[in-house]
């Protein structure tokens, strides 16, 4: 599916993450701010790939600012931004939660 | 427990209390000027109705933002809640003039810098980057000359047009940015046009946005609302460099032409300040002004004429092009100009 428009969800606070997700011509750019991006950054860019996958996401730029999220939240953020990007928050899908 | 609430500077103990706390924090521009663009405030209070972080936010600027905490928790807190306000409103990019001693603190949650100076810095977060935008924009060949000139034309004159033959004489290529900021008398596509038709009978000459990157509300604000010499300068530096550190090595720019500059106050010191920043890796190329029976062009005085209607004399200043526009559209025009918001 086609990015439409810049969506974000989450916050800075800890233990969690911000995501914002915009267009991109060809291709995924993914650029994560993260203190713990060494132990965790392979983890967290995975999660973020998974989401992307599932709702058939194939170019888009992602911007992360982790600040310490457990990896369901991760997994939430990242729904909760694509669906605002794809302009389908009224109608979920459903197999991807 | 705290709390995050907004604030309304029209309700006058609010905006005392608000404006207490920033003094604390070391900020005493409260002039008119800067707070009547400001669309919301908020603020995060302890249980005891202590302000511990405030922020302001003006179109996509954050501003007056400050805390008294050292745990950075109160101003992620903050600054989340007005990315996600921004978000909301479908403004990003956005932007941040701050301090050099707290650019850290906002590189720390995603912001990118644009451009320094020793009073301050101009950070950058959100779709597209400056980076982004210019790789839509046609690279420049580092084996030509090429020029840059940026204009307002507000509109297109005569001046305006001779600059540009000029730029496009001396250059193999010319990239000529116009103000993408809606603040003019002329509207944003308007100038485009006049300008497009003004220079249609130049090849070498590619006309391109600014976006928010060069004399815009943004990065520029005492441009628009004649600010004080200090904050001309001030802004005019973070301008200058915005240019010389993105726009100058994609487009392979070699010289900044400037129009001579003796009627306006703000574009005279900003003509200086780019000459004492981008010389001499780009060379300022500051043209006399065009005259015509002695007298100098300027979208000024054509704006002048207009509100006057002196037409006649409104003509010998502008290209055939710009006129047939004004006069097609006099009324919507005249118009506008009754409305204080447009300069």
């Amino acid at each position: 599916m086609e990015i439409k428009k810049t969506a974000l969800a989450g916050t800075l606070e800890s233990s969690d993450v911000q995501v914002m997700i915009s267009p991109n011509e060809s291709g995924l750019t993914i650029d994560l701010v993260s203190d713990v991006k060494k132990q965790f950054g392979k983890a967290i860019v995975a999660r973020v790939k998974q989401v992307l996958s599932a709702y058939d996401i194939t170019d888009a730029t992602v911007k992360i600012v982790d600040k310490g999220a457990l990896d369901s939240v991760i997994k939430a953020r990242m729904i909760a931004a694509v669906q605002r990007a794809l302009d389908i928050v009224e109608e979920p899908k459903w197999e991807v939660l | 427990m705290t709390q995050l609430v907004d604030i309304f500077l029209t309700v006058t103990t609010s905006r005392r209390i608000w404006q207490r706390f920033l003094t604390a924090a070391g900020m005493h521009d409260f002039s008119e000027s800067e707070l009547s663009v400001i669309d919301e405030t908020i603020a995060i209070f302890d249980d005891k109705q202590n302000m511990l972080a405030t922020g302001s936010l003006a179109g996509n600027v954050m501003k007056y933002i400050a805390t008294n905490q050292t745990d950075a928790a109160y101003f992620n807190q903050l600054i989340s809640e007005m990315e996600n306000r921004l978000s909301q409103r479908g403004i990003s990019p956005y932007f941040v003039f701050t301090k050099p001693e707290y650019a850290k603190k906002f590189k720390y949650i995603g912001f990118k810098p644009l451009s320094q100076t020793d009073d301050g810095v101009l950070l950058e977060k959100g779709y597209p980057t400056i980076s982004q935008f210019l790789e839509q924009c046609p690279k420049g060949d580092p084996a030509k000359r090429n020029g840059a000139i940026v204009m307002n034309a507000n509109p297109f004159t005569l001046g305006h047009q001779y600059l540009v033959e000029k730029a496009a004489s001396d250059n193999d290529h010319v990239y000529l940015f116009v103000v993408s900021e809606d603040c003019s008398l002329f509207s944003n596509v308007e100038r485009f046009t006049l300008v497009r038709q003004g220079i249609a009978h130049l090849p070498n000459v590619t006309v391109l946005p600014t976006a928010a990157y060069m004399v815009s509300y943004t990065t520029f604000p005492a441009y628009f609302l004649h600010g004080d010499v200090d904050v001309v300068s001030y802004q005019a530096q973070l301008d200058a460099r915005v240019f010389k550190n993105w726009f100058v090595p994609y487009f392979a720019i070699s010289s900044r032409y400037v129009g001579e500059e003796p009627l306006s106050l703000v574009t005279n010191r900003y003509n200086q300040l780019l000459v004492e920043e981008l010389q001499p890796e780009v060379a300022v190329k500051v043209i006399p002004r065009h005259k015509n029976k002695n007298k100098v062009i300027s979208a000024t005085r054509v704006r002048q004429y207009l509100s006057d209607n002196r037409l006649k004399e409104l003509r010998q200043l502008v290209p055939e092009t710009t006129y047939a526009y004004i006069i097609t559209n006099k009324l919507t025009i005249k118009n506008r100009m009754k409305d204080k918001k447009w300069k």
